[in-house]
């Protein structure tokens, strides 16, 4: 059955990281009724960083819960194993800190368990292509990360434009990508790449603060995270 | 830390040394003496009864009422000797008695063992000893240096006896802290627990419920709103360490979350006043009720929790069928105050604002600002 993708085009390939097994279960199948080849499923996130790179997903369905792993090292680790994989959060909607973090450290969109097949699945589509997949949740915590940034007395961090701030809140009351683009009379492509901004600007503020950490604690970044024999 | 058991090894120090220094004034001030041999024996009874007490106050099973009047008995009665052992003259004349600074033991006992009132009375006691000892009669007495050891032994009594009293209330707090810590551990085990088994599966009910339709979907409908309403509970239980009085503003409305009704918030706590927080929580719940009234059946609803530093807005947005324009203003002509009304008021009073905004089809829009009275 590949509904959703013209024959001859590759299907988008996508791995799913849950350790509840009726949940993974079930992603699987509707990620696999839906057309999307679904690569490997894997319960644990050392598994799923070793899985990421000999699979190599197009897009990572993510539980942060994790047995073994905070949901930001496995988001870390899977983007270092294969770069090119977008991550989208699927979790719970109670692991707000868990979010936020791994959105800074590279995930690229975030949706909650409560969510509907349909929304799930939409998203999974967006993800594949780029988009930034905003739940209300996500816009409510990245707003909440750039005014406690604004707050900081540290030079160069980020700020949202007055135009990606009142994005953001619309997002956060349950707007649409679409529903917004109509109110503020911008295209729906102008939206997203609002959106996408807020967060591509807290990635590379990650960055480079993970950078300055190891500068100042006098190791080179790759020993800031892989802690082994450096 | 046991801090009463170093106490009593103080103790034991303290009588050890002053009986050293007992031996050494009778050797010194042996002139004073009228049966220098009979002081020694005198010695060897206060050493036997350091090792003996040594040996007792060390298990916290021994420390009796028995013990301490014991003490107290036995060290009164080698004060009292003196009167034997040393010239007449020499008594009166203030010169150290036998057991010099070694009669301090069990006040020092009784104020470890009792507190202030304790350690206070076993002093006067020592002091009454002292003093009927020189034979001194009231109207010299405050004039005497013999006043002097009754002074310095009641202040032992009563400063070790404080220090006693806080040291044990001390190990009380650690004893409650730890206790507390445990039981939060195991909340926190507990809601791992929770969250690994029972949210899974509800939310996984919720999800099939509302693919299923019918009344499956009336079940998932009603498992979606137990797993908000745990996962609520267990937040609320974890959420500690706030200052008094102090409320976390996401708590009281994730609490309002429902399968229509979804609340977001930043990561970081939303501190406000305790009462502040419930009166913008109640504004919240009275925008709420007014959606499911008037909005439709199927309308849903958003919460936006932002904070600004400055300021505290809350949004709520719902999908339904809006407000006519004009008709809130007319409501208000016509006396007909309501909903909207309220939520002004409440907003008013802790001086803040609400904003109402609707446009038929597109929903309505409160928005709640408040100033943020706690200092970042």
């Amino acid at each position: 059955m590949l509904y959703g993708s013209a024959v001859g085009e590759p299907r988008v390939r996508v791995m799913v990281v849950d350790d509840h097994p009726m949940w993974r279960d079930a992603v699987v199948r509707d990620l696999t009724e839906a057309g999307f080849e679904v690569a490997a499923a894997v319960g644990e996130g050392a598994q799923a960083i070793r899985v990421a790179a000999a699979v190599r997903p197009d897009v990572v369905v993510l539980d942060l819960h994790l047995p073994d792993m905070s949901g930001v090292k496995v988001t870390t680790g899977v983007l270092a194993a294969w770069p090119t994989a977008r991550v989208l959060i699927l979790s719970a909607s109670g692991e707000q800190r868990d979010v936020l973090d791994a959105v800074k450290a590279g995930a690229a969109g975030y949706i909650v368990k409560s969510a509907s097949r349909t929304e799930f699945l939409d998203a999974v589509r967006g993800t594949a292509a780029g988009e930034a997949v905003f739940s209300p949740g996500l816009a409510a915590l990245v707003l909440g990360e750039y005014r406690r940034l604004a707050a900081s007395p540290a030079p160069d961090t980020p700020r949202l434009t007055d135009r990606e701030a009142e994005i953001l809140r619309m997002v956060g009351t349950g707007l649409s990508y679409k529903q917004i683009a109509d109110r503020l009379v911008l295209s729906h492509r102008t939206v997203q790449n609002h959106v996408q901004n807020t967060l591509n600007k807290l990635h590379l503020h990650n960055r480079v603060e993970l950078v300055r950490y190891a500068i100042e604690h006098g190791m080179d970044a790759q020993d800031s995270y892989d802690t082994g024999d450096g | 830390m046991n801090i009463q058991a170093s106490l009593w090894r103080s103790i034991a120090v303290f009588r050890l040394a002053s009986l050293v220094y007992a031996a050494v004034l009778v050797a010194v001030d042996r002139a004073d003496y009228a049966h220098l041999a009979l002081a020694w024996v005198v010695l060897a009874g206060m050493t036997a009864w350091t090792a003996v007490t040594t040996a007792a106050y060390a298990v916290p099973a021994r420390r009796t009422r028995v013990l301490l009047a014991a003490d107290l008995l036995a060290t009164a009665a080698a004060l009292g000797s003196t009167a034997l052992l040393q010239y007449p003259g020499s008594v009166t004349a203030a010169a150290m008695p036998v057991t010099a600074t070694w009669v301090a033991g069990p006040v020092l006992a009784w104020a470890v063992a009792g507190g202030i009132r304790a350690g206070t009375v076993a002093a006067l006691v020592l002091g009454a000893c002292d003093l009927t000892l020189r034979h001194q009669s009231l109207d010299s007495v405050y004039r005497s240096r013999v006043l002097n050891g009754t002074v310095l032994l009641l202040l032992a009594g009563v400063v070790v006896g404080y220090v006693s009293t806080l040291a044990s209330r001390a190990e009380q707090a650690v004893q409650r802290a730890t206790e507390i810590e445990a039981a939060s551990r195991e909340r926190e085990r507990l809601a791992r627990g929770i969250h690994d088994s029972v949210l899974q599966v509800l939310a996984l009910v919720q999800r099939r419920g509302a693919e299923v339709g019918g009344e499956a979907a009336e079940i998932g409908r009603l498992a979606g709103e137990q797993e908000a309403a745990l996962r609520t509970l267990i937040a609320a239980s974890a959420a500690g360490g706030l200052a008094a009085g102090e409320q976390d503003l996401r708590t009281l409305l994730t609490a309002q979350t429902s399968a229509s009704v979804s609340v977001v918030t930043p990561a970081d706590p939303v501190l406000l006043a305790g009462e502040t927080a419930r009166e913008v929580a109640a504004a919240v719940h009275a925008a709420l009720d007014n959606v499911r009234q008037h909005a439709g059946q199927t309308a849903r609803a958003w919460v936006l929790v932002e904070d600004e530093g400055p300021t505290v807005t809350v949004t709520i947005r719902d999908d339904g069928a809006g407000i006519a324009p004009g008709r809130l203003a007319r409501a208000a002509a016509d006396g007909r105050l309501g909903v909207s009304q309220a939520i002004q008021g409440r907003m008013r009073d802790l001086g803040g604002s609400a904003a109402i905004t609707s446009e038929p089809g597109a929903g309505t829009q409160v928005q709640l600002t408040l100033p943020h009275p706690v200092a970042r």
